[in-house]
């Protein structure tokens, strides 16, 4: 039984001048802050996101028409690889440069194609995603925010919750009832709603460690144009969860905890500590596996498979390797929490978040579940 | 997969199984022998195969799949390095490292077969969402020990690949605490016996994994080598053992 097909990435000639592009973009504008850097991809620069668009490293797979430059997916894979492990601050732009510029592209109609797509690829229009409801969590299914016809507009009304980056966003695709007393899966559709229409709202919610990422929405009479469906009215579901493939195999899955380990290698460096070494090797050995899996399955991606099985099985190793790094850190180097020492600095901080790495796009058990449908065991 | 691929699967799968845990060298080893496996990295000028690393990882991880009771892995290797050597060291680990993925999809796939049969209160094991999240954290380190591997055979492929093989050994090593204990667990008492073949694979499993540098030699040589080039190298180092070398 092989779960997870395992087959050479062909690695670009391009590589290395990427990287190179990269690493000399992020040195001139990067983020020097450990803390910082530690679970970069939700932080939010948006100079640092045009600085991007700038050099033609948004939308890089996407039609030139659409404003993309119409590079590989591995190409792609290989600066947001790049982005991760030093730390870039990327969260402005991320999800509109994973998924919803892609969700658009395919789905999309030319007038909300045109609208949004080479906004994105200039780093100048943010996304965020729009799931979530109060009383839809795992149950996603479960969502009843609305949507009424009235005329040719549709009128939304309900609201969302955990939505990051609602604050910077422009626009949220959202995943709606569009179908009055339709259960489940049935009569969803999704919707781009841009964030200044009126009647959407945001309110901030504060995270455990005072930090502002995420928000409730709240729509209240939202009229939208027929334009603002996108792709098939009742499709929804199926939409939404073709997208997760996009959200869940990336590397942003692993590389979090990065700047913590960068951190550690340090300390080791200076002090000749055996089991701080050995931890450096294990920690060291993950690494590599889960990039050789997340890289796999980009490969995949680009061949055009769906490869939902073994995306969810990387970011359940990744979100366990993250969350496992502070703590093991932890466990064998002495530290002040308090202290002002970076490495210190950055297990706090990271022991504070890493409970979110197995909740935000799709928690543990969630995912165990689809592995275990891919078993044969569902 | 390759053709190579393909057919020296289509070649040892069949074999191996019938062999499996029972195989004895004084029976068995001239079949083995009359496929010419022993040869496969030997170049055809020397009539072999003139395979690779990644050709070899096929056979290894067939061998680990049906338990194979042959040192056949040992015989391919004794071609290429000198038996006490530290390069025939690293070999023999990429080696276990393959036969444990191997080893660790068929002990899943048999954990699998067992539970969607089993009934216990009035429904097959699988269908308890206890049972399915053990078997699915199972099949992620399986996953990625055969990830590792091929990873680690890539990098012999392309020349000096202790950092690889020191990864995928120390990587498989530990998919083997979870994967055994989770295919008995959800076997109950049955894999317990001597008569279910369960422990043909698990005792190997426990075996390799002690073989040829268990995880604290593993990670203490990984460690090194990650602290002597210092923090900002890693990231670089490992892009770079990828990457193809730059034309200029
Ligand atoms: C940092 C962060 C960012 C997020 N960003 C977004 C975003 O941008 N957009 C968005 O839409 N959402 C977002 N989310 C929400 C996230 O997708 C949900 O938190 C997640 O789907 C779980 O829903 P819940 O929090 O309501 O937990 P619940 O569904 O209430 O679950 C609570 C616990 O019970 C478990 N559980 C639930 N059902 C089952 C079951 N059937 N079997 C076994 N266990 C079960 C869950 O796994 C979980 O451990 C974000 C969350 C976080 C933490």
């Amino acid at each position: 039984m092989q779960t997870f097909a395992t087959e050479a990435v062909d690695w670009p000639e391009s590589a290395t001048a990427l990287r190179e592009q990269v690493r000399a973009l992020v040195a001139e504008h990067g983020e020097r802050d450990p803390v910082r850097r530690a679970n970069c991809w939700t932080k939010a620069d948006p100079a640092f996101s045009r600085r991007l668009g700038e050099a033609g490293l948004l939308g890089m797979t996407w039609p030139r028409e659409y404003g993309g430059h119409e590079r590989s997916q591995i190409e792609r894979y290989v600066v947001i690889e790049e982005l991760l492990a030093a730390g870039a601050p990327v969260g402005a732009h991320w999800i509109a440069d994973r998924q919803s510029g892609p969700l658009l592209l395919r789905m999309g109609n030319e007038e909300l194609k045109r609208r949004w797509v080479p906004a994105i690829a200039r780093g100048e229009a943010f996304a965020c995603i729009g799931l979530s409801e109060p009383n839809s969590g795992s149950d996603l299914a479960s969502v009843r925010t609305s949507a009424r016809r009235d005329g040719d507009d549709w009128v939304i009304n309900g609201q969302k919750v955990w939505t990051t980056g609602a604050h910077v966003a422009h626009f949220m695709i959202a995943l709606i009832r569009s179908e009055p007393g339709s259960e489940r899966q049935q009569g969803l559709s999704q919707f781009v709603i841009p964030m200044d229409a009126p009647g959407v709202t945001v309110k901030p919610i504060i995270d455990l460690t005072g930090a502002h990422e995420f928000n409730e929405v709240f729509f209240e009479d939202v009229r939208l144009p027929a334009t603002a469906l996108l792709g098939e009215e009742g499709n929804g579901w199926k939409q939404a969860t073709a997208e997760l493939s996009l959200e869940r195999s990336g590397p942003e899955r692993y590389l979090s905890s990065m700047a913590l380990f960068t951190e550690l290698v340090r300390h080791a460096g200076k002090h000749p500590d055996q089991t701080v070494r050995e931890l450096v090797g294990r920690l060291a050995a993950e690494a590599w596996t889960l990039r050789l899996m997340s890289a796999s399955v980009a490969a995949k991606l680009a061949r055009g498979e769906d490869p939902a099985l073994e995306a969810t099985i990387v970011k359940d190793l990744g979100n366990s390797y993250e969350q496992a790094i502070p703590e093991l850190v932890q466990a064998v180097v002495e530290m002040d929490l308090n202290g002002e020492d970076a490495l210190a600095r950055v297990t706090a901080y990271l022991l504070q978040v890493s409970p979110s790495f197995s909740l935000r796009g799709g928690t543990r058990e969630i995912l165990k579940g689809i592995i275990a449908r891919g078993l044969g065991l569902r | 997969m390759s053709d190579t691929r393909r057919m020296l699967a289509e070649m040892a799968d069949p074999l191996f199984a019938e062999l499996s845990s029972s195989a004895t060298m004084e029976r068995d080893w001239a079949r083995i022998e009359e496929l010419g496996l022993p040869l496969l990295l030997a170049p055809e000028t020397e009539g072999g195969f003139g395979g690779t690393w990644e050709d070899a990882l096929v056979v290894f991880r067939l061998a680990g799949y049906h338990a194979l009771a042959l040192p056949l892995p040992e015989a391919i290797i004794a071609g290429r390095a000198q038996e006490g050597s530290q390069e025939h060291f690293l070999l023999c680990a990429f080696a276990r490292g393959a036969q444990i993925a191997g080893a660790l999809d068929a002990a899943l796939a048999i954990a699998v077969g067992y539970v969607n049969e089993r009934q216990q209160f009035g429904r097959p094991l699988g269908k308890f969402q206890a049972v399915q999240q053990s078997l699915a954290t199972f099949a992620c380190e399986a996953a990625a020990a055969n990830c590792a591997a091929m990873g680690a055979a890539q990098a012999l492929d392309r020349g000096d690949a202790t950092f690889e093989v020191a990864a995928a050994k120390l990587r498989a090593n530990r998919a083997v605490g979870v994967g055994s204990t989770v295919a008995h667990q959800v076997h109950g008492a049955i894999g317990f016996t001597e008569e279910y073949g369960l422990h043909e694979l698990t005792k190997r499993l426990w075996q390799w994994r002690s073989e040829f540098g268990n995880d604290a030699h593993w990670s203490r040589v990984l460690g090194e080598l990650v602290v002597a080039r210092g923090s900002e190298a890693f990231w670089p180092d490992l892009t770079a053992r990828t990457d193809p070398t730059r034309v200029d």
